[in-house]
C-alpha cells in the first residue's frame, strides 16, 4: 500500500496522462531530429550537464563503508 | 539485528523543527549530533532500500547523503546521517544551483523508478549543497512504486522546481524569494498567471503548468476523492521525467548579466588588489579557522586566498550572478570546501513555516554555524549608506555570530563611497558620521581592535576585530 501523507492534487494526478503523451511526442521527435542531425554530422556534444542516468558500475564489489 | 543502546531520546535530544510532516520518521538532535529515527510504518521500505543496494548506489554516486545505522529495534531504527555544516534553503540559491537541485531530484526519481521505488515527495528542501554539489538529504523520501500509479510528487515538483525556475527565467532570480512566502512551492495558478502568454505554445510549459493549473482548479472540489485516477504506465512516467530533465537542463535566465567585470570597475589597481589578498592570508593564517564566512564576498575571489587554510568556507552575495559565477568555478574546479549562497545583509532570510521555525532564519543558522572568521570586505559602506544602518547596529549584527571579524572600511574619498554620498543630495550632511572615528566607536562596543592597516594605493582601511562577548 502506498502511504500518502500529503495531498498530491487530483488535477495533477489526472494531467500526467496528457503530460506524458506530450512528453512522448517531444522525446520521439527529438530523437528523430538527433538521428537526422548526426547523419549529417551536425551533432555537438554538450557535456555541461550530467546524464539523467545513475552510474551503477562497480557498485557491487566496492566499499562497505557506507553501510 | 544489532543490539541497541536503549533510550536514544535522552534529555539532550530534541526533535528538529523542520521534521514533522512525514510520519515515516523524524530527525532529532542527540546532543550535537543529528540523527534520524525511523518508525515501524516505514520499516518495509527502509529494509528493501537498504538490502537491494539502492541506498548504496545513490550514496556512492554522491546523490544521497550517506548515513550509518546506529541502532535497530522492533519499534525504531536510528540512522545517523553524515554531518552537513550548513543548510542553505532554496530561496538562497542562485539560478544554476536551483537548476542542479531540480535535475538531481529528477535523476533520483528516474533511478528510483528503475528499481521499483518512487520519490514520494519532491520538495526543494530535500536538497541542499554540500562539498560543492547538490545532495539529496531526505533518506526517507522513497516509497514502493505501485504499478500504473502516476507520480504523486509531480505537482510538488512543479511548484517547487519547474515553476520557480521558469518564473526566474522571465522575471529574474529574485522570484526565488517568493518561496519564503510559499513554503510548499509557488501555487500552480500563480505560476501560470505570471508566465508570458507565449509559454502556452510551449510543448513542455503548456501541459506541465498551464493545463495543470486548469485541471487543478477544475478538480479542487472533489471532497470525497471519488474521481477515478487514470493509470499511467511506467514508460509514460519515465517520459515525463526525461522531458522535464531535458527542458530544465537547457533552461537559462533571459537576461544574463555577464559577471566578472566587477573588479575591473573598482578603482584599485592590481598591486592594491594583491596587497589586500596577501593581507587577508596573513591575518587569517594565525587564527587557525575551521569555518569562515565571507559576507558580500562576490564570486569568492578573496575567500579563495585562504581556501587551503580553512576547511569550510561560505561566500554570500546579494547578487545572484556572483553566486552563480562562484558556483560554476566550484563545479569546474571540483572545489569541495566552498559553499556560495545568495544573501541580502539588509534583509537576511527570515524563519518561515510552522511556528516560524520550520526553516530557520539566516541569523539563527549563522549563530549555530559559529564561523571562526567573518569577512566583510567592501560591504560596510553599502550597509551604512545604502541601508542607512548605523555602525553600532551593523556591529551588533556581526557580533551575533562572529568570533573574529575582518572588515574593510572604505573612506569618504573612496570613489564608491563618494558616489553613494553624492546620491544623498541635500541630505548629505546627515551622513557626516560616516568616518573612521565613528566607525571604530560603534564597533568597539562589541569588538576589540586587534589589527588595523591602510591598503596602500587605495582609500581603504582593513580592520581585524575580536568579539568581546564571544561564547558568553
Amino acid at each position: 500500500m502506498n502511504f500518502l501523507y500529503f495531498d498530491p492534487g487530483l488535477g495533477a494526478m489526472i494531467v500526467q496522462a496528457i503530460v506524458a503523451v506530450a512528453a512522448g511526442v517531444l522525446l520521439f521527435s527529438k530523437n528523430v531530429l538527433y538521428k537526422v542531425k548526426s547523419f549529417f554530422g551536425l551533432v555537438k556534444e554538450d557535456d555541461s550537464y550530467d546524464s539523467i542516468d545513475v552510474d551503477e558500475e562497480d557498485t557491487e564489489e566496492t566499499n562497505d563503508k557506507n553501510q | 539485528m544489532k543490539k541497541i543502546p536503549k533510550k536514544p531520546m535522552t534529555k539532550t535530544s530534541k526533535t528538529h523543527e523542520a521534521s514533522f510532516r512525514d510520519p515515516s520518521g523524524y530527525i532529532y538532535h542527540d546532543g550535537n549530533i543529528l540523527r534520524r529515527k525511523i518508525n515501524p510504518i516505514y520499516f518495509p521500505q527502509y529494509k528493501k532500500l537498504k538490502d537491494s543496494g539502492f541506498f548504496k548506489t545513490l550514496i556512492k554516486n554522491n546523490l544521497l547523503i550517506s548515513h550509518e545505522e546506529t541502532s535497530v529495534s522492533e519499534d525504531e531504527i536510528i540512522i545517523t546521517p553524515e554531518h552537513i555544516p550548513f543548510i542553505t534553503n532554496p530561496y538562497e540559491w542562485g539560478f544554476e544551483q536551483y537548476k542542479q537541485a531540480a535535475l538531481l531530484t529528477l535523476k533520483i526519481q528516474k533511478f528510483a523508478l528503475s528499481k521499483g521505488f518512487i520519490l514520494k515527495d519532491a520538495s526543494a528542501y530535500n536538497v541542499t549543497f554540500h562539498k560543492g554539489k547538490p545532495i539529496f538529504i531526505d533518506t526517507l523520501s522513497f516509497d514502493f512504486y505501485e504499478e500504473g500509479s502516476p507520480w504523486r510528487a509531480y505537482k510538488q515538483f512543479v511548484t517547487h522546481f519547474l515553476g520557480p525556475l521558469v518564473l526566474a527565467r522571465y522575471h529574474g532570480n529574485e522570484v526565488f524569494n517568493m518561496l519564503q512566502a510559499y513554503i510548499d512551492g509557488i501555487p500552480v495558478k500563480m505560476i501560470s498567471s505570471m508566465l508570458p502568454p507565449k509559454t502556452k505554445l510551449s510543448s513542455v510549459l503548456y501541459p506541465n503548468i498551464h493545463l495543470l493549473a486548469k485541471m487543478e482548479s477544475r478538480h479542487s472540489e472533489d471532497y470525497k476523492a471519488q474521481t477515478k485516477i487514470a493509470k499511467l504506465s511506467l514508460k509514460a512516467q519515465n517520459n515525463i521525467i526525461e522531458s522535464l530533465y531535458n527542458y530544465i537542463s537547457k533552461l537559462s535566465l533571459k537576461e544574463v548579466s555577464e559577471w566578472g567585470d566587477y573588479y575591473s570597475k573598482t578603482n584599485y589597481n592590481e598591486t592594491a588588489f594583491n596587497t589586500k589578498k596577501d593581507l587577508i592570508r596573513n591575518w587569517v593564517s594565525p587564527l587557525n579557522a575551521k569555518k569562515l564566512i565571507d559576507i558580500g564576498g562576490n564570486d569568492g575571489t578573496f575567500a579563495r586566498t585562504v581556501q587551503d587554510l580553512v576547511p569550510h568556507i561560505m561566500v554570500t552575495d546579494i547578487d545572484s550572478n556572483a553566486v552563480d559565477a562562484n558556483f560554476s568555478q566550484i563545479l569546474k574546479n571540483k572545489e569541495d570546501n566552498i559553499l556560495p549562497f545568495v544573501c541580502d545583509v539588509l534583509q537576511p532570510a527570515p524563519g518561515i513555516g510552522f511556528n516560524n521555525t520550520e526553516r530557520e532564519s539566516l541569523v539563527h543558522r549563522l549563530t549555530e554555524y559559529k564561523p571562526d572568521v567573518t569577512m566583510a570586505l567592501a560591504l560596510i559602506h553599502h550597509i551604512t549608506l545604502s541601508g542607512n544602518v548605523p555602525f553600532e547596529k551593523s556591529a551588533a549584527f556581526f557580533a551575533k555570530f562572529s568570533k573574529n571579524l575582518i572588515i574593510e572600511f572604505p573612506k569618504r574619498e573612496d570613489s564608491w563611497v563618494t558616489s553613494l554620498l553624492v546620491r544623498k543630495r541635500e541630505f548629505i550632511n546627515y551622513f557626516d558620521f560616516y568616518n573612521q572615528i565613528e566607525f571604530e566607536k560603534g564597533y568597539s562596543k562589541f569588538f576589540t581592535l586587534v589589527k588595523k592597516e591602510e591598503l596602500a594605493g587605495t582609500k581603504r582601511v582593513m580592520y581585524l576585530f575580536e568579539n568581546k562577548n564571544y561564547g558568553s
